[in-house]
Formats: structure tokens, sequence, C-alpha cells
């Protein structure tokens, strides 16, 4: 086979990327819709938490998580990753940030790079309206998007799991203890056994003389 | 005790707690008896508030601390929050009056105070917590009274004082069944039923009163009526809290939560028998729940559910010492 490993040659991503590109209808027909998407990984990259239309966050995470990869694979002295960055970036000096301050940040990420939340609809507001999501980068200086119910040990699901786990270390514990109480009765008894078996032993072979005496 | 009836018989306009009170009553017209005492005696208690005097209730809290006007003896908690968002009306699991006395959201406040308003996700929320155990153990009452037939005979024993810690929250019940074990389905059936309440969105509403009408309340439940005498013994007043969510009423010293809706996933997971009574047994029923908006991952939420089937083994309604019976009903 002398075909290339597509896995090798192309950037494995971690989010999932739709098997056919969204139109997302535009006046200027795909150069407008690839604008657009332009405008938005620019953004991204800036701003680090954007807010947006569903559909179109979408669509721009996936580019954003590939340029972002391109970068961290092939560095700012790769004619094609930088020609990449180019294009992408419609700020100039955003090229800069993608190589100097967020490849070193996702270098080791072993997860992806964005994430995205659904956003709330307008209140007061029409119930067909067009779904709305927030975008960003991890790592981003801002306060989370969602409350952070880890950290806070004593949220009620917290103070359920931590007793839940103490009481499973301590049956844990308990069985060892057991098991150990257990080895030591069993090589106490096997020591007074083996000590019994050698006198009967003793007697056996003390009486089987007296036997054969008798029978004689 | 005649008095307090007749006071009744004047204020009900269809006379319906004397006519249903003589025959022989389902646990649906029972219940109904009980909610529409609770409900004349409610209405009792505001009219006795007489000529509307107004307080200062200054909040503390999200989104910047204001003071409220709010009249005296009526307004609750609940309607201050009405004043600020809808968020804190729909979240708010119990108010802190003046910093240290926690408050149910639907009592009515009785004087200038400082109010804060406490959600389940606060930096410590070990008193919300409390307060959530024990009006689950509150709601499996009243989803119990109404999952059993009435060949049944279930009678409501109590319910311990909450503890979080045990992983489960418990209602000891009396059924005419020496030996019940529920399957699989019946468990789900309970739950279920739970879920259904929590969807319907029922305030649980608060109420002191007087020893002689706890009684009439009580009356066809020998257990309560024997609990009685002690809890008013125990209280300053001389009066009984009671509690009621939909039909539901019993007694509890509270403060409890809002609103059935604060109840999110919820698992009856065991029912263990732990005394014999005269044809039938007390049975200790438990369950784990959390609130709404606490979502955690299936496995740990089972590893909850493993650790409540266990026997809880919080004060038991037969154990001797009658000292400790005020003790028992929390």
């Amino acid at each position: 086979m002398n075909q290339a490993e597509v896995s090798k040659l192309m950037s494995q991503l971690r989010v999932s990327i739709p098997k056919k590109p969204r139109r997302l209808r535009n006046p200027d027909g795909p150069e407008g819709r690839l604008n657009k998407l332009r405008k938005t990984v620019s953004a991204l990259v800036k701003h680090e938490r954007i807010e947006l239309n569903s559909a179109r966050a979408h669509e721009a995470r996936g580019y954003a998580e590939r340029l972002i990869s391109e970068a961290i694979r092939h560095g700012d002295c790769h004619k094609a990753t930088m020609d990449m960055a180019n294009f992408w970036m419609v700020e100039k000096q955003l090229v800069h940030k993608l190589f100097k301050v967020l490849a070193p940040r996702f270098v080791n990420c072993p997860v992806s790079y964005t994430r995205m939340y659904k956003a709330p609809r307008q209140y007061p507001g029409p119930v067909t309206e067009i779904r709305r999501a927030v975008l960003e980068l991890r790592g981003n200086p801002y306060p989370p998007v969602k409350p952070d119910m880890t950290q806070n040990r004593n949220l009620i699901h917290n103070v359920l799991l931590d007793e839940a786990k103490k009481q499973y270390r301590y049956e844990k514990y308990a069985q060892i203890a057991a098991k150990l109480t257990a080895g030591e009765s069993k090589a106490e008894a096997k020591s007074t056994e083996s000590a019994d078996g050698n006198q009967k032993e003793h007697t056996a072979t003390v009486e089987e003389p007296v036997d054969t005496k008798e029978e004689k | 005790m005649n008095s307090v009836k007749s006071h009744f018989l004047r204020l009900s306009t269809k006379n319906n707690v004397t006519k249903i009170s003589k025959k022989f009553l389902s646990t649906i017209e029972e219940q109904g008896r009980r909610s529409e005492l609770f409900s004349l005696e409610q209405e009792r208690q505001k009219q006795n508030v007489g000529r509307i005097e107004k307080i200062e209730v200054r909040y503390l809290g999200q989104p910047n601390d204001t003071t409220l006007v709010m009249n005296k003896g009526l307004s609750t908690p609940y309607n201050c929050a009405q004043h600020l968002t809808l968020l804190h009306c729909n979240r708010s699991a119990l108010a802190l009056v003046d910093n240290h006395t926690p408050w149910d959201m639907h009592r009515p406040l009785e004087d200038s105070c400082t109010l804060q308003l406490l959600h389940f996700t606060i930096a410590d929320p070990h008193l919300v917590n409390k307060v959530f155990w024990r009006s689950c153990s509150f709601m499996l009452g009243a989803v119990l009274q109404e999952c059993f037939k009435d060949e049944a005979q279930l009678q409501l024993h109590s319910f311990p004082s909450p503890s979080v810690k045990s992983g489960s929250f418990v209602h000891d019940i009396f059924i005419k069944e020496p030996s019940w074990t529920p399957n699989k389905d019946e468990l789900r059936t309970i739950s279920a039923e739970m879920i259904k309440l929590a969807a319907k969105n029922l305030k649980i509403e608060r109420l002191d009163v007087s020893y002689d009408l706890a009684l009439e309340i009580f009356k066809t439940n020998p257990y309560k009526k024997e609990q009685l005498p002690f809890i008013k013994r125990s209280s300053k007043a001389g009066t009984v809290t009671v509690y009621r969510v939909g039909n539901h009423v019993d007694i509890s010293r509270g403060p409890m939560i809002s609103s059935t809706r604060q109840l999110g996933r919820c698992t009856i997971t065991s029912v263990h028998r732990i005394a014999s009574e005269n044809n039938g047994a007390l049975y200790r029923v438990q369950g784990v729940a959390l609130p709404v908006g606490f979502i955690i991952n299936h496995v740990a939420y089972g590893i909850l559910e493993d650790r409540s089937k266990k026997l809880n083994s919080a004060r038991f309604p037969h154990e001797p010492y009658e000292d400790a019976i005020v003790n028992m009903i929390a």
C-alpha cells in the first residue's frame, strides 16, 4: 500500500465535524460564507468567548480547532500553516497570538481547545427565534459559564458522594482486617494442626508395634 | 374543643367538616378533611391579623441590598422574592431572618428584620441541605399516603430528624401487612409518584395550630395522637407546627423548602421492616434525592442509590425511651 495514512496527514480533532459543511446562507454566496466564518474565528481568537447563532458557532468551531491544532503541530516556521493563519486571521496581529499564546497554551491539552454552550433565548421574544450559543476557548480569563459544582464539597451531592466514599473505604478496610485475622487464625490453626498431626503420627508409630506385638 | 369546632362551623359555608367527620372516611376523604381544617385555620389566622401594619424588611444579597416595605403578619419571604426576580422566587429554598433564624419561604414575617434568601448552591449550604432532606421525607409521606389502597390501612408514623450524611431520607409507616417486601416495580412506582408530585409545583405551607385543633386534625391516626402531647410539652407556646403539601398535612418541626418543584432526581430505594404491630408492621421507607438543577453522572448516582438501600439507623419508632419522642419527629 503506497497510500499515506490520512490520520497522519490531518490533525485529529477532539470535536465531531459534520460530514457536509453548512451552507450558511449568505448574499455573497460561498465566498461570503467564508468571510463570515473568518470574522467569527478571528473574533474567537481575539475575545476568547463570543455569543452568536448556534449554527455559525458550530461551523466556526471546527475551523478554529483545526487552525489551532495545525499551529501546534507545525509551528510558525511552516509556510503552509502560516498561510492558513494569515487567511483565517482578519486582524494580522492575531497571528502572533495564535502562535505565541494559544499554541503553547494548548500544546499538552488532552481535550478539545474550544467549548460550546447553549445560550438562553431572548425574553420576551418569539419562541421560534434562532438558537444562540456561546463559543469559547479553554483557559480563558473569564468566570466560568456554568457554575463549578465540584469544588464546593458542602453541596448536597458532594456530601452524599464523600460519605459514600468514606463508607466504601471503611468496608474495604474491614474486609482486609477480616482477611488478615482469618489468615492469622488459619496459620495458628495450621501450626496446631500440624503439631497434632505429628503427635498422632508418633502415637501411630508407637502404637503399631504394640498392635503387632499383641497379634503375635 | 367545641369552641374550635363551632368557630369552624361559622367559617365554613359548605359545612363539610362536620358532615364528613361523621361517617367512615376513605384516605382521600380523610386527607380532604385535614386539608380543609388547615385552610380554615389559615384563613382564621389571616383574619386575626386585623388592621394591616407595615414592616421594613432589609433584604441582603444579590442583585443589591434593598429595603422593602411589607405587611406585618401577611407578607412572606416569597413575597419579598417576588419584588426581586423570578429567579429568586424559583430557586430560593429557605430564608434566613436576622442572619440566624431559618424561616420558611411561605411563612408570614412577624416584624421588621433583615432577610437573606438561601438556595442550594450557596457557599455553605448545610442548612438548606438539611431542610431539603426533611422536605423529602415529608413529601415521601404525602406520596405514600396516596400510593396505598384503603385495604392496606396505611398510617404514617413519623420521620426522624434529617441527616444527609446517612445517605437516605426516611419515613416510617404502618401497614396492615406483617411481612411486605416491595418488588422493583413497586419501588419505581413510588419514585415516579415523587417525581409527579415535584412536577405539580405545589407550595409547602406552614401553620402553627393549637393542640386541640391538632388533635382534631390527626384524630384518625393513633401514632400522631400519641406523639402530640409530647410535642405540645416541648414547644414554648404549647402549639403544634403542621405542614401541608397539596392535601397532605403532617406534623413537622420545620422548616421546609419552598415548593415541590425544587425536588429534582429522586429514587425510593428500599423498604425495611422494623417492628411488628398488631396484625401489621412498621416499615421504614428510604430513598435518595437531589435538588433540581443538580445533574450528576448516572454511575455516581447509582453509588448513592446503592448506599441508600442500607437500613438507615436514625432513631427507630419502637425504641423505648419516651423523652426522645420529640427528637424523633423532625
